[in-house]
Formats: structure tokens, C-alpha cells, sequence
């Protein structure tokens, strides 16, 4: 049997492919969103990965150091360490600073810890760990600095060491990572102007004893749930082990984002849908004398029923295609990262399927009404 | 057909196009329907060929009962596509397929193999005089050609009775003509009956007989030797 479907589209060929490109796009950008939320749980990931504590050590009552501020003293490392199964305790500090380059400053968010442990919270993809606490400094590559670059932070000048590569914070900023020291008298000093200040009147503010987050290692084989408990009960501070960090992270910090995004890929796929729908019904009633005439030559309702099913659901693959090239091709040139997953592309075309079909309903509604004796006509 | 009737719409619209209608066609016969413009013309041929349901009488195909106060049978369209040949004014043939497929299409849908359809197109092509146009899509052939080709497809799955309601309407005088004298060769030919609708008197001597429509009633012409 001649495929009908086949036949009407190899007619009009450039407006079918237009047709099914256009809706593509709209496909493409529901892919992007998908990617988008996935790129910002994966970006909210990076440091805690990186980082990689068995757990988190906050001030009580927070869910920091991302979810919520926390601040505790530095001094509490030295009764950290005394529990039985901390094998390592590392105070860091978080925030978002801005830096001089160019013109426009960038927006980074900066790791604080102590450079003379052997703890290195980052993958250097290029130089070196700082080795000379108070002029060095290790940047993502995406600041722009190259190794060697000078950075004026505070009252110092920082000296590129090291880079990062595609390592950012949950809020999709770079990352720079400093030591402890200089970390604590940008954060808990009001600013550069005070840090000279006090430098001249050779005051050393008590406030940079202040730390954001303690992480600990424990030795092999100890329970974090154990160690946890003890650190409540005992020093009246909050512990979370990786799992919940990252919990509070996706869960708290962007959830939002994410409800925002999901609310918006709904309405793009309501809208393609309406689209596919109008497109399909249109392509019908611009073939009403044709179908009139096979109805009258005697074609069953299934082979009308199969020729509009059929466009629509290759309308559907070649959006689908389309959509998927489109989000590739584009999804780099995005400032934040976006992830395209395959699942993701799969469960989308199962929706498109489901969609074509349901679109060519109104479109096989209306073929089915039409009366073969109009093909007459006259 | 006996006594069949048809009446458009219901209550104080209602229109009624034929009254009580009763004839018989034969095999390998021709016969014009001749009548005024909304005389019932076009509403009595596609009650012939099952298209549109009457709303009284009988009709038979084949000694076969069709219709009696509702259809007979189950798929009208089956009935269509296995045993009768349509023709109408103009714009006959779907347009996104090619000659070769407008004329296999019926015989397809009745299952015939594509080598099978495909040969007996090519036949019936030739035959019509259009054969070298096998390939090409409606839209580049000349009004002639394109009634030739329906014809060629309302032959396509060997009719008993052939329906063509005013095939020349849109034809000049010399192509009608040709057009019509094809038909009637046909139907001496292959044995098929023919009814044409049309209004042109000059053709009136090619049919065996004339079915006089007017104002929804339908009676035999006694006078066809009067044209011959
Ligand atoms: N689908 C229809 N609905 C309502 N009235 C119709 C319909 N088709 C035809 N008629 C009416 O039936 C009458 C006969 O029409 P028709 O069979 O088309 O005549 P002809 O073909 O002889 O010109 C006309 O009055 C026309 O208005
Ligand atoms: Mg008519």
C-alpha cells in the first residue's frame, strides 16, 4: 500500500521540515532547562565533592556553610580532633567576593583553608598547591587568570599558582581558593579600608579567629553517625555527613531554582504541545478535498486514521531530532554549566510521543468528519 | 432503485432533492442523467454509488439488497472501493500522489499486489492515451489529460458500473467530446454501465438511454431517437 503520509509530506517538503525544525527549537529549549537543572545540581556538588569530608561540622542550629551562615571558632578544631575517630580536622571558610579584572570585577566565590596541612580541596588541572601562605593564590580557569596573573585582594597581591578547571560554587560562580588566614580577615573585617587600618594601628582583630565550617576526616572503618552524635551532644554544634550535605544543598539551596526551572519546561511543553496540535489540525484542514476524494474512492478510516497519526508523529521524531541538535549545539555557549543527559532526552521523547499522538487526535477528528460526498462538490 | 428518496435537513428547512425514485441500470449500458442545475442531479448519483444515504426506498447492486430504510451492509466504502468507478468535474486526483499511484490507489486498498496495479495502470494508461505521463504529479498535466487519468483510475479495480458526474464540465467542446466518446467505448468494451451527469445535449446521442431529473423527480426519456 502506497504510504499516504509519506506521499502529502514528500509534496511539501520544506514547509513540513520548517514546520518540524520550529517546533524543534521549542524541544531544544525544553532540553536546555532539563540540562540547565542538572548543571545546577552538579555545580552545587563540586566543592562538597571535591572537599569529599566524611562530615561537616556547623554552628548549631544551621544548615551551613552553603544552605545557611555559620560561624564558629577556629579554636573548637583543637577539641574536634580530641574525639575518638577524627583522624584529620580542617577549618574552612566560604564566601562570595568580588575581584578586579578588566573593567568588570568577577564575581567568585573564595574557599579559605589552612595551607599548611596537606589538605587540598580542589584538582588542579595546571601549577602547583600554595606552598607560601599570604601571596599565593589558586584560581578556576574560567576567572580568566592565567598562572602568574596577579590578583589584588584585601592588602595583599595574590600570585597565581595554581588553576582549577569548570570548579564553581552552588550559585554557579568560580572558584578561588586562599589560605585560612587572609580568607578570615576578607570576610569578617568590613573591608579593605579596615584591614589597612588596622594594619596601621597594629591591631590584630579578634574576629578572623572566626571560621564558616569545620570538615572532618575520620580513620577507616569508624561510623559517622557515631562521631556525629558525640559532636552534638558534646560540643552543641551540627553535623552532617556527605549525604546530607548534599541533601540540604539540591533540597534547600536549589530547590527554587529548580521549581522555577520545572514550572517553566511544563508551560514550554504545554506550549509545544498546543503547537503540535494546531500544526497537525491545520495540516488536516489543508486537506480536506483529499480526503473527501479517498473517503469517496472507498480509503477506510484507518488508512485516513494512519495517514495524519503517522505525520504527526514524524513531525514529532524530526522536532525531536532537531531539538536534541539544537540543545548540543547551543548548550555550551550557555555562562552555566548544562548537562544533557540522555535519560533526560529519553523520557522527553517518550512526552513527545505521547503528545504527537495525542495532537493528531483533533486533526484524525476532523478527517473522520469529513463527508466523502463533498469531494463531488458543485 | 425503488422509490428512493432524499431529503437534506429536517422540519421547516428540510429539502427535498429526489422524490420516490425507481430505475434500473444494466450492465454494459450507458445512461445520461440530464436535468437543471439543483434539479437532484448530484444528490441521485452519490445515492447510486453509496456515498450518501438515502432516506427512503430500496437499492439494490448486483440483485444484491443495499439499502432498505437503512444500509444493508457494513462498510459502504468496501462496497465502493471493490465495485464501482468514480469521475467527477475536476480536481479527481489527489495531488501529492503521482499518476501512477492515483490510478493504483483503489486497487491497492483492495489488496491487489503493487506489481499487479502497477501493470494494469500502465494498461490502462496507454490505453487512455496518457501513458507516458505514468510519473508525473496532477498538478503538470492539462485538464484532458487529467480526466483521462481519472478515468484511468475509476477503471482501476475493473467496476461494475462506472459514476462521473459532469466529467467534461470543465473541458472545452472538442476534449468533452473525445472524453465522452472514450466512456462509451469503455462500457461496449469492458461490459461496465456508465452514468454521466451532464447538461450538454450535443452529447446525448453517446447513451443507450436519458434519465430526465427535475425538481427531484427522476423519469426515463422516451425520445432519445429524436437526437440519433
Ligand atoms: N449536503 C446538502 N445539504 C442540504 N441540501 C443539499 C445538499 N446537497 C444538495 N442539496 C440540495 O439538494 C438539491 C439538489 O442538489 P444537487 O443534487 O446538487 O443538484 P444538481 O447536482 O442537479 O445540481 C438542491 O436544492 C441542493 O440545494
Ligand atoms: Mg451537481
Amino acid at each position: 500500500m502506497i504510504n499516504l503520509a509519506q506521499r502529502d509530506i514528500a509534496h511539501s517538503l520544506g514547509k513540513f521540515i520548517t514546520t518540524a525544525l520550529g517546533v524543534g527549537m521549542l524541544i531544544g529549549v525544553v532540553l536546555i532547562m532539563l540540562g540547565v537543572y542538572r548543571g545546577l545540581v552538579h555545580d552545587a556538588m563540586i566543592v562538597p565533592n571535591d572537599i569529599a569530608p566524611n562530615l561537616w561540622v556547623v554552628q548549631k542550629d544551621t544548615l551551613g556553610p552553603f544552605a545557611e551562615n555559620s560561624r564558629m571558632h577556629e579554636d573548637f578544631k583543637y577539641s574536634l580532633k580530641g574525639f575518638s575517630g577524627v583522624k584529620e580536622v580542617n577549618p574552612l571558610t566560604f564566601q562570595s567576593i568580588q575581584i578586579p579584572q578588566g573593567v568588570k570585577p568577577v564575581r567568585v566565590f573564595a574557599l579559605g583553608y589552612d595551607t599548611r596541612t596537606s589538605f587540598q580541596p580542589y584538582h588542579l588541572i595546571k601549577g602547583r598547591p600554595i606552598a607560601t601562605p599570604f601571596n599565593e593564590i589558586i584560581v578556576d580557569s574560567k576567572t580568566n587568570f592565567k598562572l602568574d596573573d596577579s590578583i589584588s585582594l584585601g592588602r595583599n597581591i595574590y600570585r597565581v599558582v595554581g588553576l582549577t578547571h569548570k570548579a564553581v560554587s552552588f550559585g554557579g560562580d568560580p572558584m578561588i581558593y586562599l589560605d585560612l588566614k587572609e580568607a578570615q580577615e576578607l570576610q569578617f573585617l568590613f573591608s579593605n579600608a579596615q584591614i589597612r587600618n588596622d594594619r596601621e594601628r597594629q591591631s590584630a582583630s579578634s574576629a578572623t579567629a572566626m571560621v564558616n565550617s569545620f570538615t572532618l576526616k575520620l580513620y577507616p572503618g569508624i561510623n559517622p553517625a557515631e562521631v556525629a552524635k558525640e559532636i552534638k551532644r558534646w560540643k552543641h554544634l551540627e553535623c552532617f555527613n556527605a549525604k546530607e550535605q548534599e541533601d540540604i544543598l539540591t533540597k534547600n539551596v536549589i530547590e527554587r531554582s529548580a521549581k522555577q526551572i520545572g514550572m517553566f519546561t511544563v508551560i514550554l511543553l504545554i506550549v509545544a504541545s498546543v503547537i503540535i496540535s494546531l500544526i497537525i489540525y491545520t495540516m488536516t484542514i489543508g486537506k480536506i478535498k483529499e480526503i473527501a476524494i479517498l473517503k469517496l474512492i472507498g480509503a477506510s478510516n484507518f488508512t485516513i486514521t494512519k495517514m495524519i497519526a503517522q505525520q504527526s508523529l514524524l513531525l514529532g521524531a524530526i522536532a525531536f531530532i532537531g531539538g536534541n541538535i539544537f540543545a548540543q549545539l547551543t548548550a555550551d555557549k550557555f555562562p552555566k554549566t548544562i548537562i544533557l543527559l540522555t535519560d533526560d532526552a529519553l523520557k522527553l521523547m517518550v512526552v513527545v510521543i505521547i503528545v504527537s499522538i495525542l495532537s493528531s487526535l483533533s486533526g484524525i477528528r476532523t478527517a473522520l468528519r469529513i463527508d466523502p460526498a463533498s469531494a463531488i462538490g458543485g | 432503485m425503488q422509490n428512493i428518496s432524499k431529503t437534506y435537513g429536517s422540519g421547516d428547512s428540510a429539502v427535498t432533492a429526489i422524490k420516490e425514485a425507481s430505475f434500473e441500470i444494466y450492465a454494459g449500458e450507458t445512461v445520461a442523467l440530464l436535468g437543471p442545475s439543483g434539479s437532484g442531479k448530484t444528490t441521485l448519483i452519490t445515492m447510486i454509488g453509496c456515498i450518501t444515504e438515502p432516506s427512503g426506498g430500496k437499492l439494490h447492486l448486483n440483485e444484491k439488497l443495499i439499502y432498505d430504510t437503512k444500509w444493508q451492509i457494513k462498510d459502504t466504502r468496501r462496497l465502493r472501493r471493490e465495485n464501482i468507478g468514480f469521475i467527477f468535474q475536476s480536481h479527481n486526483l489527489i495531488p501529492f500522489l503521482n499518476v501512477r499511484e492515483n490510478v493504483t490507489i483503489v486497487p491497492q486498498m483492495n489488496g491487489v499486489a503493487i506489481k499487479d496495479a502497477n501493470k494494469k495502470a500502465k494498461e490502462l494508461l496507454d490505453y487512455l492515451g496518457v501513458g507516458e505521463k505514468l510519473e508525473n504529479m496532477p498538478s503538470q498535466l492539462s485538464g484532458g489529460q487529467s480526466q483521462r487519468v481519472a478515468i484511468a483510475r475509476s477503471l482501476s479495480n475493473n467496476p461494475k458500473i462506472i459514476l462521473a458526474d459532469e466529467p467534461t464540465a470543465a473541458l472545452d467542446g472538442q476534449r468533452a467530446l473525445s472524453v465522452m466518446q472514450l466512456l462509451k467505448k469503455l462500457s461496449a468494451e469492458q461490459g461496465v454501465a456508465i452514468v454521466v451527469v451532464t447538461h450538454d445535449e450535443r452529447m446525448l446521442p453517446l447513451f443507450d438511454r436519458i434519465l430526465r431529473v427535475e425538481d427531484g423527480f427522476v423519469k426515463e426519456d422516451k425520445e432519445i431517437k429524436e437526437f440519433s
